[in-house]
């Protein structure tokens, strides 16, 4: 009884015949466009056309499908509040420092503020982009919600849900635009923020009693004096900054910290209002050694900030080079 | 012509066919050897040896006279060598033993697994990497370690990899040595008046050597003085008629003359004395095994598949890796960074884990081939069954049992089958008649041969016999159908005999009988049908003895016609009371000068004899056949007995005729049909050798079924080479030493194990252990399942390759923070993807894999651009897209939403950015960016193995829905499990944020990828579905990998 593979068979028999021996290289122009059977890069115009409206077709849908995946997504997350905030979220809950002036952009990876005080050619970059910076500050109406919601905080006077704290730049003198920052008088102001974690409340050293072994005597000797003729500012994530090595130490000379050596508790915690300003200390050299270089590392104080100078958390730091 | 010649002389000759050996043939088998070499194609690497191979064998040792010869060796018939003479002979030439074939180097071997196939491209990425660290360590002061430990994990992989693979290698090449110390040949030899026993290596030229029956010959030797002697040149010939040997000069041809026996032929009779004239690889053998060892046998089909597959793997990785190389240098990149983007995509694009999956794979199929007696020496040899398209097969102890069995027997006038079966699960016969008594009395009483001692246990048909085959077939018969056939000759004692000769052509033997009233002697005679015809009167038919008249002799032809049509060798026997007046109780026979009638005898009946098929051959063949494989065979053997076994088997299948066949017939010559009318052919070896390749091709091409009988090993090469130059991928079965260099050409030997050579063994990829043609097609179904698998295994792996590249290129092209790592690449490659790949190895076939036809070698590739197409083109993309959504998934619900992600990677990047603003307005020191960063690869490397889990399923079938595959392949659901389980360990065990980055994740960022998975189900799903509905159709053409 021959069945279906049977007859199939007769035909499989045969061998395969190996394809006619082709010339081995096809021209350039061959494999554009092939004559012999009217194919474009081995394809005819026909097969290019189904194969293209298939694949348009196949990423239509799965375009699609990604839009309605996030689209679905998106329903999920709120504009202000981030999914997850503080220990569940991965920015954790342990702040670092940032500074401006920042090097050029196309710089990215430096952290060395290089300058001639006598030139304003040379030390324009920096101030330039301090008063970018800062212009959020001097201008209200630049910050979202055109500054509106803007209240007067103070340490006993902490802002209402929904409002944000001023920043009253009038206390940076000498560091204000107009006096160039000082970086003409080589003692630059470097300006340093608290990294905003959304929910982060900062825990004070509020007693000079108990404050860490590592802490730099020069602040404790502030705290001690801040106890004794303002309590009620005690409530202030204090800032230290210092050479790293102990030449860096020799050669920072003097630094002032304006308008007090912290940022003021009653901005904390930050939840993302609008027109928000981070508070800034602005860090004043007033007398560092030139034509060297010189590392400062500066650390944010409080009971929930740990350091660590490897990891850069806690802390920040920079280089200054002053011709 | 040739053919019908050689049926008249079959069947006219026939006791010559049956009994003595082919003196008077041509003996092609062994001569053309040395001719036909000169045909041979002179492509092979070693010409001069093969040169001096391809002479004629030039000797003159069996013309000479002894004493010419021993003059010649200096040594002496009686004394032999002295022991200086023969510790000199064996410095100068050697050992007396085949020098192995040339095995590559163990550590070549080594260098090429550590550097062949990607290995190459994952050194130069690991080079890059020590490059760009050395560079990062001179210029920067705390370089960033990443590129040195990506840099020694490359390393470390490639060599491991290399280190599995040349030992998964060496295991199999082990199989080998297990069949190369076998039992030592020992050699009786005469050195100084002294008779010694040595060991068969250490005989030199000029030795005189001792073989008694049951011997291995232990080299080429002048035989001075025999008794009875015969050998065995089946190894050599493939003749399985055991050949006799003398002192005497008969023909010039070496291969022909009596007085010379071959290196590891067998002595199955008598004894000998000879003198070695020709040692180790010298000897007849040693050149065949040397032509068989010079050849060059080319790569596997299955290895000319992974060369194309690397090829077009590399091609990708290296046009990907140059080209994102230029557009980082135009979009402005540092040169270091371009660097470390190349050995990103290098990493991407390369399966690191595929061909350690697919040599798993093959080891697991050499092992289930081994279980069923199927044992691969070469492990790529495991899928070249399953692309054959022809197997050539030897007859001898391949096809047929390799033992002559009777077949038929011929009394009262009807022809009566005897059971052939190994078994004896045959059809039975009357064995009560007087015609049977009276025959089987003959052939009991008139044969010498005798079971060997020892073999209690073992069923009668297996059982070791000493004596001619065609005695020991009678001899097996009779103790069959009689029971204690030695009991029966000792109640009839034998008083005299005349053994057969070659002038008589007959035995007779004298007996008492064991009926003790009966004082007559009976005269008992076999030999060749006609004589024996001749010497008859009067004939037994049903108990009653008649006179031989036309009628009876018309019979009796038709019978013997009929018989020998069947390619049987065929026996008559008579008998004869002797008169007790003539010949009284102690009557003296002179069997010198015959005094006694060998006249006018009864004709009792025809014994014929045949080494029949083993029963699960023709089963086989037609498996084979069903496969679209075409069975050829090729033997030593005469073409009529090639042809019947050919046609019981099913090789030349029933209604095809040859061109002789047509034209006996029609009645007309061959010569006036065409030869496109026959499917069959049967090629006699001698036309073979005037036939120039194209005719070859011919006959090929047009005939389906075809028979070459009497071919030498050249002539088996050659056909071996028309077959591979007409595009086919040819097996050849083979078991002598004359079948080596056709097993070794083929692009897969099978030897046998049991009665193989040792040479074969060595020349073939493959062993059957059970000497059974029937487990071929067990290595065909193992070998295309196989093939089929890993397809399935690659497509499966190669999808994971667009989310692996994917994350780099919009890396560089879109500026966002890297979504998915080098490391955690490697893990995907090598280890949540290892054990589903190689799970797929077990998947079941979809349809009967064995009724299809053979794959086409040059269309049928492993991986084809459909599989490319389907995999990077569609499921990678896909998959692509699922881990891209995990990545925006946790980059925004941490803060990051995708806008702010575009552009930002330089800032992200730069370890002096400490504070980096997020869509919310927080601020990112870079370590906690790069957490974040480092979460998002262990996230897109889950999301990776949730959609691998939908490819492994849609991977199970290639065109069948998985609702008909079902998932009873426990090897793949426990590899899911696996992968599940390495991913979370990978995610969650301690320890790993510093080992590899990799961070645990939350539980809801597991999820984002199953709607993708289930997407990749549902496509698949719905275009297989489209496949079966519209077979031949676009979507296959496109897609059906």
């Amino acid at each position: 009884m021959p069945t279906i593979t049977e007859d199939c068979i007769d035909g499989f028999q045969q061998y395969y015949s190996r394809p006619p021996e082709r010339p081995k290289k096809k021209s350039l122009k061959q494999m554009v466009y092939d004559s012999e059977d009217n194919s474009y890069f081995g394809r005819s115009m026909d097969s290019w056309a189904k194969i293209g409206i298939f694949y348009v077709a196949f990423y239509g849908v799965l375009a699609a499908l990604v839009a309605i995946c996030m689209w679905a997504f998106f329903q999920t997350l709120d504009p202000r509040i981030p999914k997850w905030t503080l220990d569940r979220s991965l920015i954790g809950t342990n702040p670092g420092l940032g500074f401006r002036p920042l090097p050029p952009v196309d710089n990215v990876e430096s952290t060395l503020i290089w300058y001639k005080g006598t030139q304003h050619e040379n030390y324009k970059h920096w101030t330039d982009s301090l008063d970018d910076f800062l212009a959020v500050y001097k201008v209200p109406g630049l910050t979202p919600g055109r500054g509106q919601n803007i209240y007067n905080c103070d340490y006993n006077q902490p802002p209402p849900k929904g409002q944000v704290c001023d920043v009253d730049i009038k206390t940076w003198s000498p560091c204000t635009k107009e006096n160039n920052y000082s970086y003409h008088k080589s003692a630059p102001c470097i300006f340093l923020k608290l990294n905003k974690i959304y929910g982060w409340i900062p825990e004070y050293y509020n007693r000079s009693n108990d404050l860490p072994a590592n802490m730099p005597a020069s602040l404790k000797t502030y705290i001690a004096e801040v106890e004794k003729t303002q309590p009620e500012k005690l409530n202030t994530i204090w800032v230290s900054c210092e050479g790293e090595n102990p030449a860096d130490q020799e050669n920072i000379g003097a630094v002032n910290y304006l308008p007090i050596r912290g940022f003021p508790g009653y901005f904390y915690p930050y939840q993302n209002s609008e027109g928000y300003l981070s508070p800034l200390v602005a860090v004043h050299f007033q007398r560092p050694k030139r034509g060297i270089i010189i590392n400062v590392e500066c650390r944010a104080w409080a009971r929930n900030i740990i350091h660590d100078r490897k990891e850069r958390i806690g802390s920040v730091h920079y280089e200054l080079l002053i011709d | 012509m040739a053919l019908r010649s050689d049926y008249e002389h079959g069947r006219a000759d026939s006791y010559r066919v049956a009994t003595v050996i082919a003196t008077d043939d041509d003996n092609r088998t062994a001569d053309g050897q040395y001719k036909s070499r000169r045909k041979m194609p002179a492509k092979v690497n070693k010409k001069e040896n093969l040169d001096d191979l391809k002479q004629e064998l030039d000797i003159d040792f069996h013309k000479i006279s002894p004493e010419e010869l021993y003059q010649r060796f200096q040594t002496h018939p009686e004394n032999g060598l002295s022991h200086a003479k023969a510790k000199e002979n064996l410095e100068r030439d050697g050992p007396n033993a085949l020098t192995p074939p040339k095995q590559t180097p163990e550590w070549v071997k080594f260098c090429k697994n550590l550097f062949g196939g990607f290995a190459m491209l994952l050194w130069i990425g690991a080079i890059l990497c020590f490059v760009a660290y050395s560079i990062q360590a001179s210029t920067s002061e705390e370089p960033a370690d990443d590129n040195l430990y990506l840099g020694i994990v490359l390393s470390a992989v490639v060599i491991v990899t290399g280190i599995f693979s040349y030992y998964q290698e060496s295991k199999s090449s082990k199989i080998m040595e297990s069949f190369k110390n076998m039992v030592p040949q020992f050699a009786t030899v005469i050195r100084e008046g002294e008779k010694l026993t040595l060991r068969a290596e250490d005989l030199v030229l000029g030795d005189v050597v001792e073989v008694k029956f049951g011997d291995r010959i232990p080299a080429d030797i002048r035989i001075i003085e025999a008794r009875n002697f015969k050998v065995d040149n089946s190894s050599l010939t493939g003749e399985s008629e055991p050949q006799s040997r003398g002192a005497e000069f008969t023909h010039e041809n070496p291969l022909e003359t009596k007085n010379l026996a071959f290196f590891s032929t067998n002595a199955v009779e008598g004894t000998a004395k000879g003198v070695v004239i020709s040692c180790g690889d010298h000897t007849v053998m040693g050149r065949i095994a040397g032509l068989a060892s010079g050849l060059d046998t080319g790569e596997t089909p299955i290895a000319k598949e992974i060369h194309h597959f690397i090829h077009l793997i590399t091609g990708v990785a290296v046009f990907l890796g140059v080209t994102f190389f230029v557009i980082a240098f135009i979009l402005g990149y540092h040169w270091l960074d371009a660097v470390i983007f190349l050995i990103g995509i290098i990493v991407a694009n390369v399966p690191e884990g595929l061909l350690a999956t697919v040599t798993v794979c093959l080891t697991l199929t050499a092992k289930r081939m081994a279980s069923k007696n199927c044992l691969v020496k070469n492990l790529e040899a495991v899928e070249t069954l399953g692309s054959t398209s022809t197997i050539c097969s030897d007859k001898t102890g391949t096809l047929t049992q390799n033992r002559m069995t009777v077949a038929h027997m011929w009394f009262d006038n009807q022809i009566i089958e005897a059971d052939t079966t190994e078994d004896q699960s045959g059809v039975q016969y009357d064995r009560t008649s007087p015609g049977f008594k009276a025959l089987s009395r003959i052939a009991t009483l008139c044969n010498r041969a005798e079971f060997k001692g020892g073999q209690d246990g073992v069923p009668i048909l297996k059982k070791e016999v000493s004596g001619d085959a065609s005695e020991a077939a009678l001899l097996k018969c009779m103790e069959l159908a009689l029971g204690d056939v030695m009991n029966i000759r000792k109640r009839n004692k034998k008083i005299a005999e005349v053994p057969f000769n070659s002038t008589n052509k007959y035995q007779v033997s004298i007996h008492e009988t064991e009926d003790t009233n009966d004082p007559r002697y009976l005269l008992v005679m076999k030999g060749a049908p006609e004589r024996i015809l001749e010497r008859c009167s009067t004939i037994f038919i049903n108990g009653k003895e008649k006179v031989l008249d036309e009628e009876m002799k018309e019979a009796f032809n038709n019978a013997y016609m009929e018989l020998g049509g069947l390619g049987e060798r065929v026996l008559g026997f008579c008998d004869f009371m002797l008169p007790s007046d003539k010949y009284p109780n102690g009557f003296k026979f002179n069997t010198d000068d015959i005094n006694f009638p060998i006249d006018n005898l009864r004709f009792v009946g025809l014994m014929s004899m045949i080494d029949p098929p083993r029963a699960a051959v023709p089963d086989a063949v037609a498996k084979c056949r069903s496969a679209g494989i075409k069975v050829i065979m090729v033997t030593g053997d005469h073409p009529i007995t090639a042809k019947a076994i050919a046609k019981s088997v099913g090789i030349i299948s029933e209604g095809n005729e040859t061109v002789e066949d047509i034209a006996q017939r029609l009645n007309i010559p061959v010569s006036e049909v065409n030869p496109r009318e026959a499917k069959a052919a049967v090629v006699h070896g001698a036309e073979l050798r005037d036939v120039s390749s194209d005719q070859l091709d011919e006959i090929l091409r047009y005939h389906t079924e075809i028979v070459f009988a009497r071919t030498s090993p050249q002539q088996k090469l050659i056909i071996v080479e028309g077959c591979q130059r007409m595009g086919a991928i040819v097996a050849v079965t083979g078991d002598g030493v004359n079948d080596s260099p056709a097993l070794k050409k083929a692009d897969i030997g099978v030897a046998m194990g049991i009665a193989g050579s040792d040479v074969s063994k060595q020349a073939a990829d493959m062993i059957l252990l059970d000497d059974n043609f029937a487990s071929i097609v067990t290595g065909v179904e193992e070998g295309r399942l196989i093939f089929d698998n890993l397809k399935k295994s690659i497509a499966y792996t190669l999808t994971s390759n667009i989310p692996e590249i994917s994350p780099f290129l919009a890396f560089i092209l879109c500026d966002i923070p890297l979504p998915l790592g080098t490391v955690t690449i490697l893990c995907i490659d090598l280890g949540t993807d290892m054990v589903p790949a190689i799970s797929l190895a077990y998947e079941h076939a979809e349809a009967d894999i064995m009724k299809r036809p053979p794959r086409d070698p040059f269309n049928d590739k492993l991986v084809n651009s459909r599989l490319i197409s389907m995999a990077y083109g569609q499921i990678g993309m896909i998959q692509a897209a699922a881990g891209f959504f995990v990545y925006f998934v946790i980059m925004a619900e941490n803060g990051f939403l995708p806008k702010k992600l575009f552009g930002i990677r330089k800032m992200w990047d730069s370890k002096a950015v400490n504070d980096l603003t997020d869509s919310y307005g927080q601020e990112w020191t870079y370590r906690d960016r790069k957490t974040l960063e480092y979460t998002c690869h262990t996230a897109f490397f889950i999301s990776i193995v949730v959609v691998q889990w939908a490819d492994l399923i849609i991977c199970k079938t290639r065109r069948n829905s998985i609702f008909q595959q079902g998932m009873r392949n426990w090897a793949l659901n426990f590899g899911l499990v696996f992968e599940t389980v390495l991913a979370a360990f990978l995610s969650y065990c301690p320890g790993m944020e510093k080992g590899l980055r990799m961070y645990p994740l939350k539980l809801v960022w597991w999820f984002p990828a199953i709607p993708f998975a289930l997407a990749i189900f549902i496509y698949d799903e719905t275009r297989r579905f489209y496949l079966r509905r519209n077979p031949g159709g676009w979507l296959e053409q496109e897609t059906y990998y």
